[in-house]
């Protein structure tokens, strides 16, 4: 195979067993890889009723085709299970450098089934792979880890990790790879840790093989020159600012979620957004593997309270971890987000947990004496030790560690919590935002932005702008864009790049680059249309695997101050989510039931039958 | 009459005085179009343009008091 390295590794931790299976080359070309290996091993091989946290449940970590190679961004891994947060499925993306060395020891995917009883970890050395004990290593922070395998494997190898947030079964634990890259969403953690296994730990020297070196490079050479070409006078944001300077576009439209959601302007935005970032604590830029953007951020805090180094924040976490915790002391939500790199969580919903703590606080229902301290809005002390508690389920940390539903629920207010099938939203206010909304309610991960993320066109233009307030156009965009990401993420791509270079710039985004790039990899000679149905035929299993496990419409839904508060102040004001208008035209032109169930049809169109 | 501009990233190198947020004076009846030539910026440089936080283009209308916001499309966040 081209592209592909025709190769499986199913790691058995029960057993104790690893064995090496070829890769179909049926499910190859109907999935590509990634996200699409990961819902097709899900689909077959895991009950979707199964304990999360329990043995039955599986986790597949799987590159794409152009993972590892020369095309720009190939720098991706999914990882994909049953997530103990929501129950439904999660697939959580990640770049840097380990699902490059994943490729280059020979590996497309690994199927981690079963549990073991103590700690061990996976040492993939080219074709051969051991389990061994990871004793030692239990209890440390995923620099400590990630420094320890290092030593006593290989210098060059490359990790992925679970801290002790993972261990504890924090059901927001993330798997840390190459340090500071996470896979972050929805617990996948939290999987890794009740099965025991601390880390995978991989070295290769091979080289993905492609099918036609001259037709991939022709195409590499010709994106990569418009992105030149581009940023000649155009230099890119990302790279100078990194992701927080998305900000502006959040702020200046009135959906930058402040205060668990009860505004979407941060009188304090100033203070942390990407420019401020930049000035005061960047040391430089960092990119993930064959990536020209370098989005990255490592920084300094050279002094205070919050003294420390390391990476970050992102938009996500400014939001998170900042103006949705009132938080306007840059140094603060930097040094939560460390503490979040350290011990293996999701910046996103730990800092969605603690807004809801402090909305709870407010309203009285949340007491000093519960959270062992006052929980206010805008504490950056109380940020940074309600993060460190929570990742060693410490204290009130213990009930943090749920993640924000389980804890608004608690409290007899479970409408508090900022998510949607139990997961946190991200930093986009859907009042100011329909086509966000939509995406929120029907991702089959719940509130993420990254299953189809109308930001690019609702605040960002990219490729080209829509109105972000109007509701009756966001269905068909928002479903279509619902399919790309499935086709990125199954590539090994990053979408910072794919939206802007790699698809065609309106809003139906064919994805003719990314089309030109899997061909001269893998020669699998596909079209940009069939292309285009893999991606949802991805996206309708994710779908079936969702409706298996007991979702139904109900649960494509917002909280009510989404959808029925108006937006107090800013740009948005006035302003609802009109999700339920836009639910059934939505369902329609996915060939789904009123239900929210794949018909047979389109089942049948997609081989899903 | 004068509108209150606000740049942000690149967009801030055509500032005066690289003041990011500033007040312009245009004349009545001036569009955007008129905000990016009194700024010098040159075509092939893109910008997200908003006016009080709703989405403009080039032909926008401005009206005196107007809050202009401009930055560079962002591939992410």
């Amino acid at each position: 195979m081209y592209g592909w390295c025709g190769k499986v590794l199913r790691v058995d931790l029960s057993l104790g067993k690893i064995t090496s299976e070829p890769l179909d080359p049926n499910v190859a070309r109907d999935y590509i890889g990634g996200r699409g290996f990961g819902i097709y091993h899900l689909r077959k091989e895991v009950d979707p009723t199964c304990d999360p946290l329990g043995p039955k449940n599986k986790i597949i970590m799987a590159a794409g085709p152009l993972t590892g190679t020369a095309a720009p961004t190939g720098a991706r891994y999914v990882v994909t299970t049953k997530s103990p947060l929501t129950g439904a499925i999660t697939c959580s993306n990640s770049g840097g450098n380990f699902p490059a060395e994943l490729k280059k020891s020979g590996h497309d995917a690994l199927i981690i089934e079963g549990a073991s009883v103590k700690p061990v970890y996976l040492w993939i050395d080219g074709n051969r792979a051991e389990l061994r004990p990871a004793e030692h290593l239990w209890g440390k922070t995923t620099h400590e880890t990630d420094d320890a395998l290092r030593r006593e494997t290989h210098e060059k190898a490359k990790t992925a990790v679970i801290g002790p947030a993972g261990e504890k079964q924090v059901l927001f634990a993330a798997i840390m790879n190459d340090r500071d890259r996470a896979a972050g969403r929805a617990g996948v953690g939290a999987v890794m840790g009740a099965k025991k296994l601390k880390a995978v730990v991989v070295r290769g020297e091979g080289e993905v093989v492609l099918a036609d070196p001259e037709a991939f490079k022709a195409a590499n050479t010709k994106y990569r020159d418009a992105f030149k070409a581009k940023t000649k006078d155009n230099p890119p944001a990302l790279r100078t600012h990194g992701t927080a300077i998305t900000v502006v576009g959040t702020q200046s439209h009135g959906v930058f979620p402040t205060r668990n959601f009860q505004q979407g302007t941060f009188e304090g935005w100033e203070s942390i957004y990407g420019e401020t970032l930049t000035k005061k604590y960047l040391m430089r830029a960092k990119p993930c593997f064959s990536c020209p953007i370098a989005c990255g951020r490592v920084t300094r805090i050279p002094d205070g309270p919050f003294k420390g180094e390391g990476e970050g924040p992102e938009y996500e976490t400014v939001y998170s971890l900042g103006s949705d915790c009132g938080v306007d002391d840059l140094a603060a939500l930097t040094k939560a987000n460390y503490v979040c790199n350290e011990l293996g969580l999701d910046t996103i919903s730990m800092g969605s947990a603690i807004a809801c703590a402090m909305e709870l606080f407010e309203k009285g229902l949340l007491k000093e004496s519960e959270a062992g301290m006052p929980v206010r809005w805008g504490d950056g002390h109380a940020l940074v030790a309600l993060t460190r508690m929570t990742g060693m389920r410490e204290g009130f940390g213990d009930i943090l560690a749920e993640g924000s539903l389980r804890l608004a629920t608690r409290y007899g207010r479970p409408e508090l919590a900022m998510v949607a099938k139990g997961l946190d939203f991200a930093g986009y206010d859907p009042r100011g935002e329909q086509g966000m909304g939509l995406a929120y309610a029907t991702s089959p991960i719940g509130g993420s932005h990254m299953r189809g993320d109308p930001a690019y066109f609702e605040l960002l233009g990219v490729p080209v702008p829509a109105d972000p307030h109007t509701w009756e156009d966001k269905p068909p965009l928002v479903a279509k864009w619902q399919d790309l990401f499935c086709v990125i993420d199954a590539a090994g791509l990053c979408v910072f790049f794919s939206v802007r270079y790699l698809v065609e710039q309106n809003l139906m985004v064919k994805p003719v680059g990314i089309t030109e790039l899997l061909n001269g990899a893998t020669g699998a000679g596909y079209t940009p249309e069939e292309v285009e149905k893999i991606g949802e035929r991805i996206f309708n299993a994710e779908r079936l695997f969702l409706v298996a496990a007991g979702f139904t419409r109900k649960d494509d839904t917002l909280p009510p101050r989404i959808t029925q508060e108006p937006m107090p102040t800013g740009p948005a004001k006035g302003r609802v989510c009109m999700l339920e208008e836009m639910l059934a035209p939505y369902y329609r032109l996915r060939g789904w039931s009123a239900e929210g169930v794949p018909s047979e049809a389109k089942l049948g169109e997609l081989g899903l039958l | 009459m004068k509108v209150h501009v606000n740049t942000f990233a690149n967009l801030r190198d055509y500032a005066p005085a690289g003041k990011g947020s500033f007040e312009l004076a245009l004349a009545d009846g001036a569009s955007l179009t008129d905000v990016f030539a009194a700024l010098r910026i040159p075509a092939t440089v893109q910008a997200v343009m908003l006016v009080n936080g709703r989405r403009a283009d080039a032909a926008t209308q401005l009206n005196s008091g107007d809050e202009v916001t401009l930055f560079p499309p962002m591939e992410g966040g």
